[in-house]
């Protein structure tokens, strides 16, 4: 008796479970499943953007795309962009949370300050820094020369390698905050202790970093490398606001590619080939680095 | 000769004093407990000497050196923390070779040094496991090995034992004082547990708000308590301490209380007449017999024995001590007896100072044992 009452009960709680997650599963389908398969789909037509006219080419995209210079061109930028402005925001990031964390008079208010590159909207931050790098009248090379460190005007924006490197710090500057403040909160909770421990058994204070601190960082690092480089390797509205994907095409990331494809070349079904393929690339590589940092783990 | 020595050390946070006017002298191969109620300050002292804290005034030696601006690493001690503080991403055997490690002491030479230290501390078997899949015991080991490994001048250890269980806690007491006698390195040990400081010290240093109270061997502690704090401290169940006045009477003293009046004996020269208190270990009352009379309040069994509380007069309380097969109950009046010349005298206050004459007689030597065995029954 009490076990038919008990496998009643067992099922009356499953499907409250169902009943309970129905609708996350209902709302994921919608906003994430309908939208993967129809992009996959339609990366399977060419099509005329405006009217969204297409014909079946199957994977005819694909073998374009990947026959074509500029794709492999636009990874290659692409990687740069992540993995330059990446570890800038680790090693800012890092190095700023270690100060924060410090007992310094200004702390609460430094904190706060720290944000606000990550606050501000992106247009009104590309267009701020527009200003500063312009050639003509940036303040930039105005204080440069003025110091008497360049003799002309440097095109911080308009040239290689120039352009890279100051989306790249653009980049670092607008998102390191995101890192400081994961950091500074996994920082709190490492007991001081280990600290004590580490200077009796003689560790100065860099030796107390590498083998206090930074292990104990390590968790929260791969959560962090995880979440910046996805949306690092997708960033489009900075660097298209900053140059465009220019000069000519040298800072022309893949999303600024997909974007050309579909609203300039109006080849919505091109677009949406090379954007599966982004998504490839990314899941290859986190599947390839969970599985590292899972293995190092590895108890 | 000296090993640590305390000259006139303070420590102040703030305008808060958490140390005042230490004076330590810890000989060498010495274990000396610091014990006090918790926010005494043993804390505080123990970390002055680890270099984790700085003193406001006074001076730390530690053998010839004065250490106050040696750094932690250099000061030649090795500290054992009540978390353990075990590097947790590290294996047992990297945990206890990191401070070889960090003197540069050679691949080789540390592996054989670690390889001891795990033999001696039963640790062989887990040197490869991490800090979270040890038990609490286990781990206990690994953090003194990691203090041990490097063979230093001075051992501190901070209330090692507080996290075990007390089975374990009584195992590991037999161990450190087992693994004291085999190094013979200079201990300086916190706790708050009175049991542990009396059965594994050579000498205790009891605190209170800060100052020292007595630094004595365990069962002077117990026997010749300086002043009332320590009297009041140290004994479970604790010494009845008994506000009255003394009353000097040509060569003789009398201790006058409402309830109890009592021969002074064994005075030393800084009684005066006037106010004082009367302590009394429970053990000096005999319960059963005697002029005085007493209702009882209350029996503890403990099996060996029965705790009985005795209500004397309108409000006083005694405790005493009668074998387990006595039969008091509550209500029932008995008779009972004070021993004259195993009471204390203390000047009047908190803190007054001991008023008993300085003598070896027959209850301020004997042995230690017996009084922790007292200890450990009163204890379970
Ligand atoms: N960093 C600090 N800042 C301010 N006050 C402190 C600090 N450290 C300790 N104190 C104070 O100093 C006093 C002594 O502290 P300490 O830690 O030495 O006590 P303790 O005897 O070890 O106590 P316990 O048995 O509870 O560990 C306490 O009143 C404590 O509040
Ligand atoms: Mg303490």
């Amino acid at each position: 008796m009490a076990h038919t009452k008990q496998t009643l009960l067992e099922r009356r709680y499953s499907l409250l479970g169902l009943l309970l997650i129905a609708p996350t599963v209902l709302v994921f389908c919608a906003v994430i499943v309908y939208p993967l398969i129809s992009a996959i789909y339609l990366s399977l037509f060419s099509i005329y953007t405006p009217t969204l006219d297409g014909e079946w080419v199957g994977l005819q995209n694909y073998a374009t795309l990947l026959a074509k210079g500029e794709f492999w061109y636009s990874l290659r930028t692409n990687l740069i962009w992540t993995v330059g402005t990446l570890s800038l925001q680790i090693v800012f990031g890092i190095g700023m949370a270690l100060v924060l964390h410090q007992n310094i008079w200004f702390r609460s208010l430094a904190r706060s300050l720290i944000l606000f590159p990550y606050f501000i909207s992106t247009v009104v931050a590309v267009l701020v820094w527009k200003w500063l790098f312009n050639d003509l009248y940036g303040i930039l090379n105005h204080l440069m020369m003025g110091a008497g460190l360049i003799e002309f005007p440097i095109d911080y924006l308009g040239s290689m390698p120039n352009a890279m490197v100051s989306v790249i710090l653009v980049g670092a500057w607008k998102y390191f905050p995101f890192v400081v403040i994961a950091v500074l909160a996994r920082l709190q909770t490492i007991p001081g202790q280990l600290y004590e421990a580490a200077r009796i058994d003689g560790a100065g204070p860099i030796a107390r970093f590498f083998d206090v601190t930074l292990p104990q960082l390590r968790e929260v690092l791969v959560v962090i490398v995880m979440l910046r480089a996805i949306w690092d390797f997708k960033e489009f509205d900075l660097i298209f606001l900053l140059t465009g994907g220019g000069p000519v095409t040298s800072t022309q990331t893949l999303p600024l590619l997909v974007y050309k494809e579909a609203f300039s070349l109006n080849q919505m079904g091109m677009a949406t080939a090379y954007a599966v393929i982004m998504m490839l690339i990314m899941l290859v590589f986190m599947v390839l680095y969970i599985r590292r940092t899972r293995t190092e783990d590895g108890l | 000769m000296a090993d640590v020595i305390f000259s006139d050390v303070q420590k102040r946070f703030g305008s808060f004093v958490a140390v005042q006017n230490l004076n330590l002298d810890i000989r060498q191969g010495e274990f000396v407990s610091l014990l006090g109620p918790s926010g005494c300050g043993k804390t505080t002292t123990l970390r002055m000497l680890a270099g984790l804290e700085f003193p406001t005034s006074g001076e730390i030696r530690i053998g010839e050196r004065v250490v106050n601006d040696v750094a932690p690493g250099d000061r030649d001690i090795a500290m054992v923390f009540q978390s353990y503080a075990l590097y947790p991403h590290m294996s047992v055997g990297q945990n206890i070779a990191y401070p070889l490690k960090k003197r540069r002491v050679p691949k080789a030479e540390r592996a054989r040094m670690v390889a001891r230290t795990a033999e001696m501390l039963q640790l062989t078997a887990l040197l490869d496991r991490k800090p979270k899949q040890l038990s609490g015991g286990q781990q206990q080991r690994v953090a003194l090995g990691r203090a041990l490994v490097r063979d230093p001048k001075v051992f501190l250890l901070d209330e090692p034992l507080s996290n075990l269980d007390a089975k374990l806690r009584g195992y590991m007491r037999a161990e450190l004082v087992e693994l004291h006698q085999r190094l013979g390195r200079t201990m300086v040990y916190v706790t708050h547990d009175q049991l542990e400081a009396m059965t594994m010290s050579d000498r205790i240093a009891i605190m209170e708000g800060g100052a020292l109270q007595q630094f004595a061997p365990p069962q002077e502690v117990y026997r010749a308590p300086a002043n009332r704090f320590v009297a009041g401290f140290i004994g479970t169940p604790g010494m009845n301490l008994i506000d009255g006045a003394l009353a000097r009477d040509g060569n003789t003293w009398r201790f006058e209380a409402p309830a109890l009046q009592l021969e002074a004996r064994g005075l030393g020269p800084d009684a005066r007449p006037g106010e004082a208190c009367l302590g009394i270990r429970p053990e000096a009352l005999t319960l059963g017999s005697g002029a005085l009379r007493g209702v009882v309040q209350l029996v503890e069994q403990t099996g060996h024995e029965n705790i009985v509380v005795l209500r004397v007069g309108e409000d006083l309380r005694l405790t005493g001590r009668a074998p387990g097969h006595t039969i008091w109950k509550p209500g029932e009046t008995i008779p009972f007896a004070i021993d004259a010349d195993a009471a204390h005298y203390f000047a009047a206050g908190p803190a007054g100072a001991r008023l008993n004459a300085r003598r070896s007689g027959p209850h301020e030597s004997g042995d230690a044992i017996s009084i922790t065995n007292n200890m450990r029954e009163a204890h379970q």
